[in-house]
């Protein structure tokens, strides 16, 4: 019995290990950002700051030095809007998966992985004479759209199989009480399906919200640019400053791990589900 | 509903007609955007390849038959790009897959704070890829980079600052290390959840059979995962060929086909050529899922 709790104890010892080497870069994001200029780049390096200090934050938020809350603002504007659009199309696509019967409907559920195939860096060329072709060029629509599209196998995948766990004789006896098809959708369906529809919220707007390929591309007026994009430049900037540097990274990834930790019980189960896009 | 339709046969069809029209019209939306955004543009892709595409958008593309892929064969940066990716793609499909796994059989015991573990480990998965990049630029530097002082002058593995941005081997070490620890947690929530769903007989029944730990983790665990494992790497594998932002973020030594691709759109405006390298990537990408679809019957 002994030697079984010394065993558990080295293996709660791993678990430690394991999250502190998860952790690591985030903590060092966060101690340069409270470092000084000169702590930053002292050597041996400052493992615990020696001096904190607040004015990076300062100047990463004060907009004569970086246009933090615009950045930020265009990065909502592209997230949540795909994000939204993602619940709404996915969940009628998904409903019809599940629930309703249609010729090529087989055929659908088993291409995803077609659609995978041609994601990310395959599609940047020709979407890009494409959306030039249009006029979309340096519009966040743009963004949203394509972001919308990569997303929508995944996001399909995990409603379907959400609203495919909903008994059917639910749907049967609503109806048989005098509900119509879209009333059972939206008086049954979709309240019991809010934790699927918030995972999928939240996963679609971190892939809008954490995009850097297409928005480096598809934008170019400084007035428009996302977080990653505005972050990116700060980098590529003669001044720029690890502080800074380090608190506008921070201060760009809390929106989505907090939204992440807010659904991420829900959100491991439908990723687990099947493949899903990153 | 259905159940009583099915005993009167002429309102069932005529149920059925609605279902199937409303199945369509719902999923229609989903089926144009996918047809306009992936299908479309991948057509326009190849046809783009056999021409000199013109940066002015009123100017026709000129026809240049097979040219650009004759360019891309001549082109040293091409196979060297292609042999960087293959060794990219084995490389870090092999490690997040086995971290993913032993992390998830670690995680996979009852202990105090798992839930909690669980979300920290996911983090790196969840953040901007665009804010790890930097701060690992920064855990890395040459001069007053933690990585270097605790490898050199406390660890004593290297004799000199390790030039992790700027020789090819250790940068491509560098960005096989940074997607590790980026994805792992992808294949750690995956296979941590198929591992939770075996059932927990089979063990007590191996128990009492007296088989050991390894006997349990080789006869009930691995089988039980590997269609699971086995999806993990081929995803993974198509998503690292495909591979870009991370490794164009972090160093200029690693050009692989993501990056190769884009320089030669963004940077030498050659769009032709940009869209020959296109289709050999997915066709590539097509022919090694054909492959290991035939190989592995279900994935």
């Amino acid at each position: 019995m002994r030697k079984r709790s010394v065993k558990n104890v080295l293996l709660d010892l791993l678990v430690v290990v394991v999250v502190c080497m998860a952790l690591l870069p985030f903590y060092f994001m966060l101690t340069t950002a409270l470092k000084t200029s000169a702590g930053s780049v002292a050597y041996p390096p400052q493992i615990f700051p020696e001096e904190i200090t607040l004015q990076h934050f300062k100047d990463v938020l004060n907009p004569d030095i970086f246009p933090f809350w615009r950045y930020f603002w265009n990065s909502f504007q592209v997230a949540f809007g795909t994000a939204a659009l993602a619940v709404i199309i996915g969940s009628m696509g998904a409903y019809s998966l599940a629930k309703l019967d249609f010729p090529g409907r087989k055929l659908i559920q088993e291409s995803s992985l077609v659609v995978y195939m041609f994601s990310g860096i395959v599609l940047v060329v020709p979407l890009f004479k494409i959306i030039s072709g249009i006029g979309l060029y340096d519009n966040k629509l743009s963004l949203v759209i394509t972001c919308l599209v990569t997303t929508l196998p995944a996001t399909l995948f995990m409603l379907s199989s959400y609203f495919a766990s909903i008994p059917v004789s639910l749907e049967e006896a609503a109806m048989i009480d005098g509900l119509s098809r879209f009333q059972v959708i939206y008086k049954i369906v979709m309240p019991l399906s809010i934790p699927a529809i918030m995972s999928v919220f939240a996963y679609v707007f971190m892939i809008a919200w954490n995009d850097f390929l297409f928005s480096s591309i598809f934008l170019s007026t400084p007035d428009k640019l996302t977080l990653p994009i505005g972050l990116r430049q700060l980098f590529s900037s003669k001044d720029y400053v690890w502080g800074r540097m380090m608190a506008a990274s921070f201060l760009t990834a809390i929106p989505v791990v907090f939204m992440f930790s807010m659904v991420e019980k829900f959100i491991t189960g439908g990723l687990v589900a099947g493949g899903v896009k990153e | 509903m259905l159940r009583l339709a099915s005993k009167a046969p002429k309102p069932r069809s005529a149920l059925q007609k609605s279902e199937s029209r409303l199945g369509i019209l719902f999923i229609l939306p989903s089926l144009i955007l996918i047809a306009s955004v992936i299908i479309y543009p991948i057509i326009y892709n190849i046809y783009l390849s056999f021409h000199r595409v013109s940066l002015n958008p009123l100017k026709p593309h000129k026809p240049i038959g097979l040219s650009n892929y004759l360019t891309l064969l001549q082109d040293g940066n091409f196979l060297k790009a292609l042999l960087m990716t293959t060794v990219y793609v084995a490389v870090t499909v092999v490690c997040s897959t086995t971290v993913g796994l032993l992390v998830a059989l670690l995680m996979n015991r009852k202990f105090k704070g798992r839930g909690f573990a669980r979300s920290l480990v996911i983090l790196p998965y969840v953040a901007p890829v665009i804010s790890l990049v930097f701060v690992w630029r920064y855990m890395f530097n040459g001069i007053y980079g933690v990585v270097n002082y605790v490898t050199v002058d406390l660890l004593h593995l290297f004799e000199a600052v390790p030039a992790w941005f700027d020789h090819p081997v250790l940068s491509m070490t560098l960005v096989v290390l940074f997607d590790t620890w980026r994805v792992f947690p992808y294949s750690f929530m995956m296979i941590l959840a198929s591992l939770q769903a075996i059932d927990e007989s089979l063990y007590e029944a191996a128990r009492i059979d007296g088989a050991n730990a390894w006997h349990q983790f080789w006869n009930i665990t691995l089988p039980e995962i590997l269609p699971v494992v086995g999806s993990l790497m081929i995803l993974r594998s198509i998503w690292n060929f495909y591979k870009f932002d991370d490794v164009y973020l972090l160093t200029k030594q690693v050009p692989i086909m993501g990056v190769y691709l884009y320089e030669t759109a963004f940077s030498t405006n050659d769009f032709g050529l940009a869209a020959s390298i296109t289709v050999v990537l997915f066709l590539i990408v097509m022919s090694f899922v054909i492959l290991v679809r035939r190989k592995v019957k279900r994935v």
